[in-house]
């Protein structure tokens, strides 16, 4: 069993089940694909990010030895490496899964707007819906929260509008009893929210963003179609900040280790930027440019020479000029305290644990170390072999990953996997 | 499937879809006036556009175009087959029709992504583009793919960490390993090294258990002092020679080759007085003092980054230097005295430094982390670890420190607390070492401060870059794998094949594919082993309907094509024409262009698509 | 037929707003230089609209005749990419594109193209940034050398399409299949040939060829002397009728010798034209 279908759990599925093991995969959301697919393009080759991950996703969900479920959270867990027993609640959607064609017919008729999570609050969605246009499965959901017949029995709007008699609104949650030999857990991360720390302003400056809202925004499917839009005036903006190190690096508010992806993706979104328009100028303000894999320095100096990129290194802080909501930049140079004014920021929000894995982690009877990451045993040579034998991580949850580190991770711990069902005789 | 057999003989009927690939191509073509020309070409029945060809519900919109229009030829314009077209052959075969019916244009690398300033042209290429694939697919056929056995056997080259990871990984799953190692012990690079991150441990302990369980190992056979001579053959059926130092050659019989060769430090030959003065150091050479326990007595160390690396000599970040740098400087701040070659073992002596020589650097370290607060709460003032003897300094020039992620940014913290101190240079203003008198200098300029400063030093060490290995190229000519400008293999995809080549049945994994610290080399060696255990356990692979054929009524038997076939796939059958062995062929088409007769074509491949697509190039429209 | 009509009547458009374009046809090898075109893509390095791409295997697929063929259907250049020497994906192939790609450089300085419409090129998959330059470069040259004679000028065509034929007679096929073996490898006497001399062998043999293929196009449905073929070919007469001996002894061109006449030579057709 693999638990979350982002890229590093499709990876993990994906090599279990061309070697022939059946694969079970539990994804919370309603769609595969995770973080990934919300990004728009990949460092640093700019490979759009859900071009190249669409592929495995549509594998990983039609493969003949997959069984993914989707919407499901794994409640409990029995016996041992080689036959546990996995308690799989499988949320209602009141919609048949089977009959549901995606079509969208229901999404006109529902009432009901709801800030979209898959799109960072940016855009809207409806109480029936589809995290994304690429969602696999290709069914909706409603989100009982907020559906008025769920609620108040009143409305019945998207059952009318199907004309495949999908929707169920008697359908009720289920608890599936799965047999595995092995799991494989790889929840990823959440973003931290940068609003409990005043000095950038999130949430009080109206064209303070995070890094991923502003995926979504350049996303050509996301909220604004691909337009850089300030909040406060909806105007495109010339002039951009990059912050980096928003919430890691920093003991103060208990992440003191390094995401090890926001140089990166700070650079990339800069180059971006500049790709949109070309009078975007960007700067980049930063501690230590983390630019250490394959091909990334290269890709700073790229966005130095070719996309005008400018790189400050300071710490820096927001204020905000009233009168036309710029937000202003603090920061200084050999000592010097320096302002400058932007039409927009971006901060690179750290990365931490998913807030569940406490949870997650009682269940499994995993450890988590003192960030709430899930431990290895042991970090040098067995990265993702936990304290429960036959239990392996692979991604973000593990501790920081970038993309290609998070596929190995998920190759690996199928490795991992493959070597307990070998040894149990399964 | 077998119903479409006869879609050859049948009149061709063409779907198109074309695909926005969001903004990717739809912003840069005008992708609705390209279905609809598509619509005017000869045999095109069915034409579309989506918004993600590639998607669920594109791949949908092909599986009901086959079964609604009765399509016997499938055309996406999309992105690049590299990619992309095992899973739109894929979607086809799921809806009954042959792979080989498949054409792939390629409008957005090709196209909407290098005219992105000029839509008409773009869209009228994009168009052109799809005429060319449409007056291929019209001369398609169907084809039969031939099933390969894989033999459930491996080679791993390398006896590194990454090495016996991967050999171990695979052997633990059942398969037989032939591990190469080059050296008389297994162990690689870590050898060199005296401690892992910041372990009591050694680096030869760490391992230990590894190695140990690699030479026990049932399925595992090892070969040190050797070397991989020869490759034949293709995924699933190679022939590799191992050969040994005073032994025999030895062939083997593999289904996949893992690359585990690791890298070699970069030797700084000329830069900051290597070679020059005595006590000027590479990281490697600086462990391998501490591990034999002969550093000479210290007062003043300096590390300096990035020598040789990012934009100076090779282009690149080496990733793990500022991690190794941070740990040297944390054991040589605790543990100095351990590894000393003469001096006796002295109690540790806790004294506080005297705070007024270090003021500036404290008080700017202070202000630093103050201003991230930057609210009047000022918090409880932080304790300070002193390192347990102000005997030893240590001083890190870095450009950027590359403590990515958790272990290592915690590391880099524990070094500050222990007032290692961290000096950031830029490549504006190199340090510079020299000698004044009998004294090792450094010369560097204080960014922050913005001055020129000096300082003495007893030894300076030099982190330079991991390079790949001088041999590689050959390797890489052997298995025709490719080896990036820099000297290390170059994986299939950046982001999501990390451990596979672009030629199926051989994997890398561990420094020979780019800088990764121990971690990283072993999270990859288990990844590369679970790759190329996917063949082994399912013990077959689909050979592609790619070869040459010997049309006999043309062939004269003169046998040019059997001298320039690379791979010896032909020969010639005993009526003395000249025959393809199928599992042999590789489909480069050698020989149909050589063939004086013109009696060899390629399937999928022939002379007339060729010419159909690329004539159709030239038409006006 | 509809699309034959268009293009004259596009041809006629484009003459009039003075607005050519280039037509450049480039053979793209799937292991190095289509992916360094994938990657040049991926990096968003730009150039000119003008090539189309066809994708094979290998480089060492494309034989003289796909490349003359082009030239003979009016292609302004050609582009042929290839991993760099020593990194074919299929170990050799690209050692014997080199030699066909001097064949087919000949032939074309024969028939009277420049054979700088034809360019080869080493592109791998990590060198997206030349592929934009290789692009660049060759569309801007091709550009200033103007559009291919072959669409306008009968005489131009005859000799690109007597180069065509003479690309797939048994005798270069052969010569070019063998050469690089003969270079490296030597012949079954385990002689190799010196690089030079067997250049030159060569290049006498595709003269030799291409003025023959030429004598059959032009005396193709008309009847020719001796003396005219000469002076349309250049071609000094005694070395016309050497080549019109051979000619007659494969039976590929018949003499008609009315009383009183200088014979005249005609073409021998096998079946209907293609």
């Amino acid at each position: 069993m693999v638990i979350g279908g982002g890229i590093a759990g499709i990876q993990a599925a994906l090599d279990l089940a061309d070697k022939g093991i059946i694969v079970h995969v539990v994804e919370k959301t309603p769609s595969i694909g995770g973080r990934m697919a919300q990004l728009d393009k990949t460092f640093p080759t700019n490979d759009c990010s859900i071009c190249i991950l669409a592929p495995k996703m549509a594998d990983c969900f039609s493969h003949p030895n997959t069984n993914v479920i989707t919407y499901a959270e794994v409640v409990g867990v029995e016996g041992k490496a080689g036959a546990f027993k996995v308690k799989v609640l499988k949320k209602s959607r009141y919609v048949d899964e089977s009959k549901c064609t995606g079509c969208g017919e229901c999404l006109e008729k529902c009432p009901v707007k709801v800030p979209s999570e898959f799109e960072m609050g940016l855009g809207v969605r409806k109480a029936i819906y589809m995290p994304m246009m690429q969602s696999v499965p290709r069914v909706m959901t409603i989100d009982k929260e907020h559906c008025l017949m769920t609620l108040k029995g009143k409305c019945g709007n998207c059952k009318k509008a199907c004309k495949r008699e999908a929707i169920d609104y008697e359908m009720k949650d289920q608890v599936l009893e799965v047999e595995v030999g092995a799991i494989i857990v790889a929840t990823g991360y959440d973003v931290w929210d940068p609003t409990t720390s005043t000095e950038y302003g999130y949430g009080r400056y109206p064209n303070v963003f995070t890094a991923m809202e502003y995926e979504r925004m350049i996303n050509a499917a996301g909220p604004t179609h691909g337009h850089i839009e300030r909040r406060s005036d909806k105007k495109r903006p010339q002039k951009m900040a990059f912050i980096q190190c928003v919430g890691s690096r920093n003991p103060q508010v208990g992440h003191p280790y390094c995401c090890a992806v926001c140089c990166m993706h700070s650079t990339k979104e800069a180059m971006l930027a500049r790709e949109h328009h070309d009078d975007m100028e960007s700067s980049v303000f930063y501690k230590d440019m983390r630019a250490c894999a394959k091909g990334f320095w290269e890709y700073v100096e790229r966005a130095k020479r070719d996309y005008a990129v400018r790189y400050v290194n300071s710490d820096a802080t927001v204020q905000e000029n009233p009168e036309n909501h710029n937000p202003i930049v603090v920061y200084d140079v050999g000592g010097r305290q320096q302002s400058e004014e932007f039409d927009m920021v971006v901060l690179a929000s750290t990365l931490i644990p998913r807030k569940d894995t406490i949870e997650l982690a009682k269940i499994l009877g995993l450890k988590l170390d003192q960030f709430g990451f899930l431990e290895s045993t042991d970090r040098i040579l067995e990265n993702g072999r936990t304290v429960v034998p036959g239990v392996y991580l692979a991604g973000y949850c593990g501790g920081p990953a970038d993309i290609p580190e998070s596929v190995a991770q998920g190759s690996s711990a199928a490795a991992k996997a493959v070597e307990t069902l070998v040894q149990a005789g399964v | 499937m077998a119903e479409k057999k006869a879609a050859a003989n049948e009149k061709p009927r063409i779907g198109v879809f074309v695909c926005h690939c969001g903004s990717n191509i739809g912003g840069f073509v005008d992708v609705p006036s390209v279905a609809e020309y598509a619509k005017t070409l000869p045999d095109v029945v069915y034409s579309t556009d989506n918004l993600y060809t590639c998607a669920e519900d594109g791949l949908a919109s092909i599986r009901e175009g086959i079964r609604k229009h009765d399509l016997n030829r499938v055309i996406v314009a999309s992105c690049t087959p590299r990619t992309h077209a095992p899973l739109f052959q894929a979607t086809c075969e799921s809806a009954g029709l042959n792979k080989y019916m498949f054409t792939f244009v390629n409008i957005r690398e090709h196209c909407s992504w290098v005219h992105m300033k000029e839509k008409d042209k773009a869209s009228k290429k994009a168009k052109d583009l799809i005429r060319m694939g449409v007056a291929r697919a019209r001369l398609l056929e169907p084809q039969e793919e031939a099933k390969v056995e894989v033999t459930p056997a491996s080679v791993v080259v390398g006896g590194g960490v990454s090495g016996m990871t991967a050999a171990l990984s695979m052997a633990d799953m059942g398969f037989p390993v032939h591990l190469v190692e080059r050296d008389g012990e297994l162990g690689g690079f870590i050898r060199n090294l005296n401690n892992l991150y910041v372990t009591e441990k050694s680096a030869s302990e760490t391992i230990k258990p590894l190695i140990e369980k690699v030479k026990a190992h049932k399925n595992i056979h090892l070969h040190l002092n050797s070397q991989l001579k020869g490759v034949e053959g293709f995924i699933g059926n190679y022939e590799v020679v191992i050969g040994t130092k005073g032994a025999e050659d030895l062939k083997a019989k593999v289904g996949t080759i893992v690359i585990a060769t690791g890298a070699l430090e970069f030797v700084p030959e000329g830069l900051y007085g290597y070679n020059q003065y005595p006590n000027v150091v590479t990281l490697t050479e600086f462990e391998i003092l501490c591990k034999k326990k002969t550093l000479p007595k210290l007062k003043n160390v300096a590390f300096i980054q990035c020598v040789g690396s990012r934009g100076q000599v090779k282009s690149y970040c080496s990733r793990i230097c500022c991690n190794v740098a941070i740990k040297n400087a944390i054991n040589i701040v605790d543990n100095y005295e351990n590894m000393l070659g003469l001096m006796e073992k002295s109690g540790t002596v806790v004294e506080k430094i005297p705070v007024e020589t270090k003021a500036t650097d404290e008080i700017m370290e202070r202000r630093r982390r103050r201003r991230g607060r930057e609210r009047g709460e000022e918090g409880e003032a932080e304790e300070v670890k002193l390192g347990p003897s102000e005997k030893i300094e240590v001083t890190v020039f870095n450009r950027d420190v590359m403590a990515y992620g958790v272990e290592h940014e915690l590391t880099y913290n524990k070094a500050r607390e222990k007032r290692v101190k961290f000096v950031r240079y830029t490549t504006d203003h190199l340090p510079k070492v020299y000698m004044e008198g009998n004294q090792l200098m450094i010369a560097y300029f204080h960014e922050t401060l913005k001055l020129e400063r000096t300082m003495p030093v007893d030894m300076v060490v030099l982190s330079t870059p991991l390079v790949g290995q001088p041999d590689a190229g050959e390797l890489s000519q052997m298995l025709k794998v490719p080896l990036g400008q820099e000297g290390f293999f170059l994986e299939a995809h950046v982001k999501l094949r990390p451990v596979d080549f672009a030629t199926d049945g051989i994997y890398v994994c561990g420094t020979c594919r780019g800088p990764a610290d121990i971690t990283e080399c072993a999270t990859q060696a288990s990844a590369a082993a679970s790759r190329a255990a996917i063949p082994m356990a399912k013990g077959y692979v689909q050979a592609e309907a790619l070869t040459s054929v010997v049309d006999e009524t043309k062939c004269s038997g003169c046998g040019t094509c059997i001298q320039v076939c690379p791979y010896g796939a032909l020969r010639k059958n005993e009526k003395g024409y000249a025959e393809v062995i199928v599992a042999a062929c590789k489909g480069c088409g050698c020989c149909g262009a050589t063939c004086p007769e013109g009696a060899i074509t390629m399937t999928n491949y022939t002379d007339a698509q060729l010419l159909a697509e690329s004539r159709a190039a030239l038409e006006e429209v | 037929m509809a699309e034959a009509q268009h293009a004259i009547s596009e041809a006629k458009h484009d003459e009039k707003a003075g607005s050519w374009e280039p037509k450049i046809v480039g053979f793209l090898c799937n292991w190095c230089s289509y992916a360094g075109a994938d990657l040049c893509g991926v990096s968003r390095y730009q150039y000119p609209t003008n090539i189309r791409t066809v994708r094979v295997m290998c480089s060492t697929r494309i034989s003289p005749h796909i490349v003359l063929d082009l030239f003979k259907a009016g292609a302004d250049g050609i582009l042929l990419g290839g991993c760099h020497i020593g990194d074919c994906h299929y170990i050799s192939g690209n050692f014997y594109t080199e030699k066909r790609v001097r064949l087919m450089k000949k032939l074309l300085e024969d028939a009277g193209v420049d054979p700088s419409r034809l360019r080869l090129e080493w592109v791998s998959a990590s060198e997206g940034e030349k592929f934009s330059k290789v692009v660049t470069e060759f569309t801007d040259h091709v550009r200033k050398l103007g559009p291919s004679a072959v669409k306008k000028q009968e005489a131009a065509k005859a000799k690109v399409m007597a180069a065509d034929d003479a690309s797939v007679t048994f005798r270069l096929r052969a010569l070019v299949g063998k050469e690089y073996n003969l270079e490296t490898k030597g012949n079954v006497y385990k002689n190799t040939l010196d690089k030079a001399e067997l250049e030159k062998l060569i290049d006498v043999a595709t003269m030799d060829e291409f003025e023959r293929s030429l004598i059959l196009v032009l005396a193709k449905g008309k009847s020719r002397s001796v003396k005219e073929l000469g002076s349309i070919m250049e071609v000094p007469t005694d070395k016309v009728l050497r080549h019109i001996v051979v000619l007659r002894q494969k039976n590929l061109i018949s003499m008609e010798h009315p009383e009183g006449f200088t014979p005249t030579y005609r073409t021998i057709e096998i079946g209907g034209e293609q």
